[in-house]
């Protein structure tokens, strides 16, 4: 086992600061050590209790690892287990000292008492130390056939502590075919269960290499097995209940009959008081009901009760994981629980993220019955002073809005949010109402008169501006003031800080010119000018996109702009189906209260950038939220919001995916003048495709793939990065030993981007945005230190960077590692242009 | 596929560190700095109770003044995991006697340690029943009940019930007065709308029970639920007893009472642990007495005015009365002046949780007390939107009431050697969260 962490802050003033303090416990236990007086016990366990004390805050007491030992030879079973516990912690990283305590823990092992065997036993397996194992051998066996139940459990754990260690030692002793023996003959129903755990670790384990192990996996659910688990349960406790529960939602019964006895006999498991117990049971039932339709239907509304009523006992963090257990359920089969919903009734005082999983229960349950009740409800919690409840509460209204039939009713509570006033409430409505309005267009009258009302001053938040700015341009006609509003927008173009709005604002003023020419043409000739001067790559070239199409042909601008729409009828779920039936099949797991199936998470690509790398130095962790990095590498469905909110959202990462695209090509426009631009906008049609056919806020580019546009002009010797580069820590920290330093520089930064280094992620993400990759950052102000990556587009050659950079002074160290050396000047360039584009947006 | 937690720490609320248990190396030793960095000192805290950081998962919970963290590195159950720390958490209050907080760990840190060595093993859970693990461990620690000088009591006996094979109580038990408590303990939960119609109403009911009994005794338990009266007189073959019978939602049973008698015969038969512990808990959604209700008129009288007019009515008997009933009802956050008036009790503003809080220590049956407040607001510029108004919310325990009618009909209870028993039944209702819209 590891020590635990040293403290990294200085300690506080109560607490001791280590050395001498160390120093004087060695002294006194070494006094101890050899004497016999009475009373020397009660002494001696002072000590150990400091000594313990200071290990688990932090100190390193590893010195006095030869005085402990001395002083452990003692009947008192409490001063022994402290010791157990000292050395365990610290033989690891004192393999040599280690070898001192194996003496008296196989003395240990062989006292007449049950109660020391069995912990001299269980010490000596988490003694950790492979070269120790030789020792373990022999213990583990005579504790395997202990004629005490308590020393057999232990031993069966400990067969798996020392598989853990070294494999080999454990196969070879034969332990596994030893266990299995125990775990089918023995009387005690933990030792029973502690084979069982144990056995399943390392067949598990094993399987990968010796085909043997993977028949013996598979032999743990065979029939006999299963039903020798199932007669016995009721002897097993709770916890080991959970475990050959477990085992069992795995067992594939061969037929319908066998099914309804296993699923009589742990019906009344459904009972028991324990969480864990019952949510094991309803995965059994589950999981054996699959194929058959109507039992499954059953079993839904059989398990129905035991969940309430779990949700509602126990506490916030509890109900919370059954919560999350129910929401996977009603999304399966929200009709079963329609008529539940009042159990999905938000407390004023329950933790939000447990509000949050009851609004979306509430969503997915609305029917034709009850839909107005619900959305009274959520109404009720849109007026609540906690603004992200009230943010989600309009969202849930909204999802409503757009599963149901009839939305007349729910259309005027959206409207009346916007008369609220309230700005979170206005700005999430506006949203709403916007995608409303793209499913259906019926409804624009009504929306657009209340929509109208409202002053755009009052709408900060970018993607209700952009919301509102989408509907001034899509209802131009019947919208009296829209050009004027649009105008006054404009005039306010450079203080607009979010690029999706001043793209937006395009769009729209140049939607509303064709429609009221005279009216808008001022307007239209401002922003196409600010546009233009943009310095933001996409604004500006969607500006001087717009200013040739007009130039070149008006009907086709029409056509390319304002074509005619048809109302979304769905809107694209992000979960695929697959996706969710891997996580039904990890029911009862950490990967439902995730929603995403486990190698999402455990898996180490899928993981990222992020590693608790000791070699990098004190590097702390890359930020990076998982959820990034797996959008970057493609993997959709990593959204748990439904519906809307991921329409949003893939629409930006659209946005921030074409960037990187042609990132590096418009480096070199820049060079070779305009008129490069505009093909370069051309090109970009192809890798953008996918991700805008469903966002409406760029329909008007998919207009590019019908004029016969010439094809891409080759680019020479622009440097392509590949935007889904990956590469694991180790194999990072292997690269930049082996590499020289290929090239080394100093240059300075814009202080605008220097004053964004307060939020450390910040710069990853915008590197990531051209295709550099952050793996590990670190450090406090005035200097940060950062390690980049990036592979070449379609080679394997990477590119490793150091880039110190001290915010004071604005200067940045660069030192960049390559491959391919020849290109490293152009990858140097391409690296400094894009830092200089860090700004805070 | 293990399941298993791979450390487990105890911090305070300031993230030191007061126990640290590291039961695999599956993960690295800096996880609880970890923790402190990406959770605790973030706006994180509180936000989820589980929490992803690299390819570790933690699993938190706030128990008074401690953090109690699980670390995994795998895909775990957490259901399991959060029931583990309770059950864990139980266990050592019943060894420090009530309080479970910082003092208390520091205190006894090495008693943890001990415990925490027998209830996990490499992660897997073991076995966590107060009953046995005291049996062998001691709040002094001294001796091992099987230590080499002791010699002549019966080992493996002793421990066949470490490792749980009886289970839950243990042989040889004396009392000289043979004695049963019952408490049946209810929480009503009420979300009422401000129109008056009920829009939420359950009742979460436990039974706890208090033995001290002789040997091995036989207890089987009677209660007025529907399904059991039915099974009863069919088995007996004549019409049930006219009464008011209820119907149980949904019922859970400590680990002794035999399920399979339940489900066929649904007579709640048990051997009981020693000493306390929690029989069963119930969930009832129909035909829940509500014992108070409350009228609220709340009227805004311009721009610095308001005013409040509170009636509650217990609606339970006449010779019944409540106790500690305490009624928050919200104002705004710019009340500058309060004036009441209460015809029971006393009430007065807690501006620190912006409410007029109304206290009355003992409130009858079959009253209704009133109170009406005038607040007076500072008048504020920028606070144009209308103020939201959270629900009222109540507090009260009602002895000898249930709310949801649930009566003992009968407890029996076998013993061989056919000693005479005395029963207690204690009943209570408290006030679960009961929120009244305004």
């Amino acid at each position: 086992m590891a020590p635990p962490a040293q403290s990294q802050r200085s300690p506080s003033p109560s607490q001791p600061s280590g050395k001498g303090e160390v120093s004087d416990l060695k002294m006194q236990l070494r006094q101890l050590a050899g004497s016999r007086a009475p009373g020397t016990d009660d002494t001696k366990r002072e000590l150990f209790k400091k000594v313990i004390s200071y290990m688990t805050i932090g100190i390193d007491v590893s010195s006095v690892f030869s005085e402990m030992v001395m002083c452990s030879a003692t009947s008192d079973i409490v001063l022994k287990k402290m010791c157990y516990l000292y050395v365990g912690n610290y033989a690891k990283h004192n393999p040599d000292l280690a070898l001192l305590t194996i003496n008296f823990l196989q003395r240990d092992c062989k006292d007449e008492d049950p109660m020391i065997r069995g912990l001299a036993l269980r010490s000596l397996c988490s003694l950790g130390v492979a070269n120790l194992v030789e020792y373990l051998v022999g213990p583990l066996g005579n504790g395997l056939k202990d004629g005490n139940s308590y020393v057999r459990m232990v031993a069966a754990v400990g067969v798996l502590k020392l598989y853990h260690i070294s494999p080999s030692t454990c196969v070879d002793a034969d332990f596994p075919a030893l266990l299995k023996h125990l775990m089918l003959k023995d009387k005690d129903a933990q030792v029973v269960a502690n084979c069982l755990t144990s056995l399943q670790e390392i067949w598990t384990l094993e399987a990968s290499k010796s085909e043997e192990a993977a028949r013996e996996r598979e032999a743990l659910l065979s029939k006999p097995v299963i039903y020798y688990f199932l007669n016995r349960i009721k002897e097993f406790n709770e916890w080991a209940q959970c475990i050959v529960l477990e085992l069992v939602s795995k067992y594939v019964p061969s037929d319908s009959d066998e099914i309804f006895d296993i699923m009589n006999l742990l019906e009344d498991r459904l009972q028991h008081a324990n969480g864990a117990v019952v949510l094991s049971t309803i995965k059994v039932f589950l999981h054996m009901t699959l194929s058959m339709t109507d039992v499954h239907q059953q079993v839904y509304e059989r398990i129905k009760a035991p969940l309430l009523t779990l949700v509602s006992s126990g506490s916030p963090e509890q109900s919370y994981a059954v919560l999350s257990h129910l929401h996977l359920l009603v999304m399966r089969a929200p009709f079963i629980f329609s008529s539940d919903y009042k159990h999905f009734y938000c407390q004023y005082n329950e933790p939000f993220y447990v509000k949050k999983l009851k609004l979306e229960m509430l969503t997915a349950v609305a029917n034709e019955s009850n839909t107005y009740e619900i959305v009274t409800e959520l109404c009720e919690y849109v007026a609540n002073v906690d603004i992200p409840m009230a943010r989600e509460s309009i969202r849930a209204v909204g999802k409503i809005a757009l599963q149901q039939y009839d939305v007349n009713a729910i259309v005027d509570r959206l409207l009346q949010f916007l008369e609220m006033e309230k700005e979170h409430v206005t700005a999430e409505t506006l949203v709403l109402v916007k995608d409303l309005l793209r499913k259906y267009p019926q409804w624009s009258h009504d929306c657009i008169a209340v929509v109208g009302n409202i002053s755009s001053k009052n709408v900060q938040e970018p993607k209700a501006k952009a919301a509102l700015i989408w509907m001034l341009g899509e209802y131009a006609q019947d919208m009296q003031d829209s050009p004027y509003i649009l105008e006054s927008l404009i005039e306010n173009w450079d203080e607009e800080h979010s690029a999706e709005v001043r793209l937006h604002l395009l769009t729209a003023v140049m939607k509303c010119f064709l429609r009221r020419p005279p009216e808008t043409q001022k307007a239209l000739g401002a922003a196409l000018a600010a546009g233009i001067a943009d310095f933001h790559q996409d604004v500006h070239d969607r500006a001087l996109f717009y200013y040739r199409l007009l130039q070149y042909d008006v009907t086709v601008a029409e056509r390319i702009v304002n074509p005619p729409k048809q109302a979304v009828s769905v809107f694209a779920d992000t979960q695929s189906s697959e996706i969710k039936d891997r996580i039904f099949d990890e029911f009862n797991s950490l990967s439902v209260v995730y929603q995403k199936p486990s190698y999402m998470f455990t898996d180490k690509e899928y993981r990222g950038p992020f590693a608790f790398s000791e070699e990098l130095g004190n590097l702390s962790i890359g930020t990076e939220p998982a959820d990034n990095v797996v959008a970057a590498q493609g993997v959709e469905a990593n959204d748990k919001d439904l519906l809307l909110s991921t329409s949003e959202k893939e629409e930006s990462q659209g946005y921030g995916n074409n960037g990187s695209a042609y990132n590096a090509p418009s480096y070199n426009a820049s060079t070779t003048g305009a008129s490069q631009s505009s093909l370069d906008l051309v090109s970009l049609d192809q890798p953008s495709a996918v991700h805008t056919t469903t966002s409406f806020a760029i329909d008007e580019l998919l207009g590019l793939g019908m004029p016969a546009a010439p094809g891409p002009a080759p680019l020479p010797s622009a440097l392509l990065l590949n935007a889904k580069a990956t590469i694991d820590p180790n194999a990072f920290q292997q690269k930049w030993r082996q590499l020289p330093v290929s090239l080394s520089q100093d240059i300075s930064i814009d202080p605008r981007g220097v004053a964004a280094m307060t939020n450390p992620q910040a710069l990853p993400q915008h590197m990531q945005g051209h295709s550099i990759h952050c793996i590990a950052s670190g450090g406090q102000a005035p200097n940060f230190k950062f390690f980049f990556f990036a592979q070449k587009a379609e080679e394997s050659s990477v590119y490793l960077v150091e880039c110190i950079i001290n915010s004071s002074s604005c200067k940045v160290q660069l030192k960049i590692k390559a491959d391919d050396q020849s290109t490293s000047q152009a990858f140097s360039e391409l690296f400094q242009s894009a830092l200089s584009k860090f700004v805070l947006p | 596929m293990p399941v298993a937690a791979s450390a487990i720490y105890f911090l305070n609320l300031r993230g030191d560190v007061l126990i640290n248990r590291l039961y695999r190396d599956d993960v690295g030793g800096n996880m609880v700095d970890a923790f402190r960095v990406h959770i605790m000192q973030t706006k994180e805290l509180g936000t989820c109770p589980v929490r992803q950081i690299g390819g570790c998962s933690f699993f938190y919970m706030r128990i008074s003044n401690v953090y109690i963290v699980i670390v995994v590195s795998s895909n775990a159950n957490v259901a399991c995991a959060f029931k583990f720390v309770v059950e864990a958490v139980t266990l050592f209050k019943s060894y420090f006697g009530g309080a479970f907080d910082e003092d208390a760990i520091r205190n006894n840190f090495v008693l943890i340690y001990e415990l925490l060595d027998e209830i996990m093993d490499f992660g897997y859970p073991q076995n966590l029943s107060p009953e046995i693990l005291k049996l062998y461990i001691t709040q002094e620690g001294v001796r091992s009940p099987f230590s080499s000088k002791a010699a002549d009591k019966p080992v493996p006996n002793a421990t066949l019930q470490v490792t749980g094979a009886v289970g839950w109580r243990r042989e040889g038990l004396v009392y000289k007065k043979n004695e049963v408590f019952l408490d049946i303990v209810e929480s009503v939960n009420l979300l009422m709308s401000s129109k008056g119609s009920v829009l939420r109403c359950d009742v979460t009911g436990k039974i706890l029970m208090k033995c001290f009994l002789s040997g091995m005794p036989d207890l089987k338990l009677g209660l007025n639920d529907k399904i059991g009266l039915e099974k009863e007189s069919q088995l007996k073959s004549r019409p049930a007893k006219s009464g008011k019978t209820i119907e149980l939602d949904d019922v859970t049973f400590h680990q002794c009472v035999n399920l399979t008698r339940f489900n066929s015969e649904k007579t709640v038969s048990f051997v009981p642990p020693d000493g306390e512990f929690e029989l069963m808990k119930y969930r009832i959604t129909e035909g829940v007495n509500l014992p108070f209700r409350v009228l609220p008129t709340i009227k805004e009288l311009g721009r610095t005015r308001m005013e409040v007019n509170v009636k509650v009515k217990s609606v339970f008997g006449a010779k019944m009365f409540a106790l500690g009933v305490v009624v928050k009802i919200p104002v705004p956050k710019q009340t500058a002046k309060t004036s009441f008036q209460v015809t029971s009790g006393r009430a007065k503003y807690n501006p620190s949780i912006d409410c007029l809080v109304w206290k009355i220590r003992k409130f009858p049956g079959q009253t209704e007390p009133t109170l009406s407040a005038e607040i007076e607001l500072i008048s504020t510029i920028t606070e144009k939107k209308s103020w939201t108004r959270p629900p009222i919310q109540m507090e009260f325990q009602v002895p000898m009431f249930t709310a949801s009618g649930l009566r003992v009909r009968f407890l029996k209870v076998w013993e061989k050697s056919g000693y005479n028993t005395v029963e207690w039944v204690r009943y209570i209702t408290k006030a679960g969260s009961y929120e009244i819209r305004c």
